[in-house]
């Protein structure tokens, strides 16, 4: 421990396992935020590993959080653009087995629990670009330049969107209580942004 | 004259949820300031875009499913790769050796240890995934990859053993 914090040139890499860990939980969080069902961002969290596991090579110096959420949120628009193409038309069947095929595990017992279903419904309702933009923005908290950089459009681009995702999500919410907030937001404007 | 005549001009979209994001600088936060303060619409629209935030966030985060992080460890037992490459790290010690399926298969996967975060204290497992990984998070020496191309050394080191095997 002290080697590592006093002499950083002696580094010890970490393993496939330590890279697992440190960031599976985040990779999955956005891949369920956005596809809105767990066997979506279940395949969607594997396909961005195998990715990153294939593609080491490739990787230009960057923050590794910020590769991960590109190639999850491109990953996601893809699936996107493709059942769109298709039309749902032949999905039904094979999502339903792979749901199926999971087991009931106490997570999922407690993500049915815990989950808010009315926010990721609402969440789930949004034209895919702006619940991208929102997801990036508020649940990842990325910048509007990163989200920018992430999506490849311009950063007037990612503003409108957030406001317009975000304008259809509270009023997807509107029979809550107005203004409700978590008492520990309380100045609001400056803890918005990192 | 322009200030004049901007004064009362409602925000735009735009600057209505850069502003509920306290990104605006100098006078057009000044001016979104201003204009939020007098004008109930777009101080409405303001409170809109943070009660959404607000509501999301306040949503729990999805648990990672322990049977996807055990698929996402065997990922380097699973995944054949295609390119085969080679770097050399800084120290010279290869940090991409020559793999494929054959040499997956060498792969030790560790085993699961949900105990604390000191892995660097545990012995060094070095599989090409590990080395591989190395070259990601130290310096993207990957873009030497291809250039020095150095004879594939596999080094399996077993964690369970806790001593390097070097390859023959």
């Amino acid at each position: 421990m002290t080697a590592q914090t006093e002499t950083p040139e002696v580094w010890v890499p970490p393993t496939w396992d330590e890279v697992v860990r440190e960031h599976a939980d985040r990779v999955y969080r956005l891949a369920y935020r956005l596809s809105g069902n767990r066997a979506d961002a279940e395949d969607l969290t594997q396909e961005t590993f195998v990715r990153v596991f294939r593609s080491l090579a490739e990787y230009t110096p960057g923050t590794f959080e910020g590769w991960l959420h590109r190639i999850t949120t491109n990953l996601f628009l893809d699936m996107v653009r493709r059942r769109q193409r298709i039309r749902f038309d032949a999905l039904p069947e094979d999502a339903g087995d792979r749901l199926a095929s999971r087991e009931a595990g106490p997570e999922q017992a407690y993500e049915q629990m815990n989950l808010d279903p009315e926010i990721q419904r609402a969440l789930d309702e949004l034209p895919a670009d702006f619940r991208v933009a929102v997801v990036l923005c508020d649940l990842e908290q990325l910048s509007y330049e990163e989200i920018a950089a992430t999506l490849g459009i311009k950063v007037g681009t990612v503003r409108s969107r957030i406001h317009r995702g975000r304008v259809l999500l509270r009023q997807a919410l509107a029979h809550r209580a107005p203004g409700s907030r978590p008492e520990d937001v309380s100045n609001a404007e400056e803890v918005m942004r990192r | 004259m322009m200030d004049g005549l901007m004064k009362d001009a409602h925000l735009s979209d735009e600057a209505v949820a850069a502003f509920a994001d306290g990104v605006l600088r100098g006078h057009a936060r000044e001016r979104a300031h201003r204009h939020t303060s007098a004008c109930p619409e777009c101080s409405h629209a303001v409170a809109v875009q943070r009660e959404a935030v607000w509501a999301l966030r306040a949503a729990p985060a999805p648990a990672l499913p322990t049977a996807l992080l055990d698929r996402l460890r065997e990922v380097p037992l699973t995944t054949p790769i295609q390119s085969v490459s080679t770097a050399l790290a800084d120290d010279g010690t290869t940090m991409f050796a020559s793999f494929g399926v054959t040499a997956a298969a060498a792969f030790v996967p560790s085993p699961p240890t949900h105990t604390n975060r000191s892995w660097h204290l545990r012995p060094l497992v070095i599989t090409t995934a590990a080395v591989a990984a190395a070259s990601v998070l130290t310096v993207g020496s990957a873009s030497a990859a291809g250039q020095n191309r150095v004879e594939p050394a596999q080094q399996v080191v077993s964690r369970d053993i806790g001593s390097p095997v070097p390859a023959p």
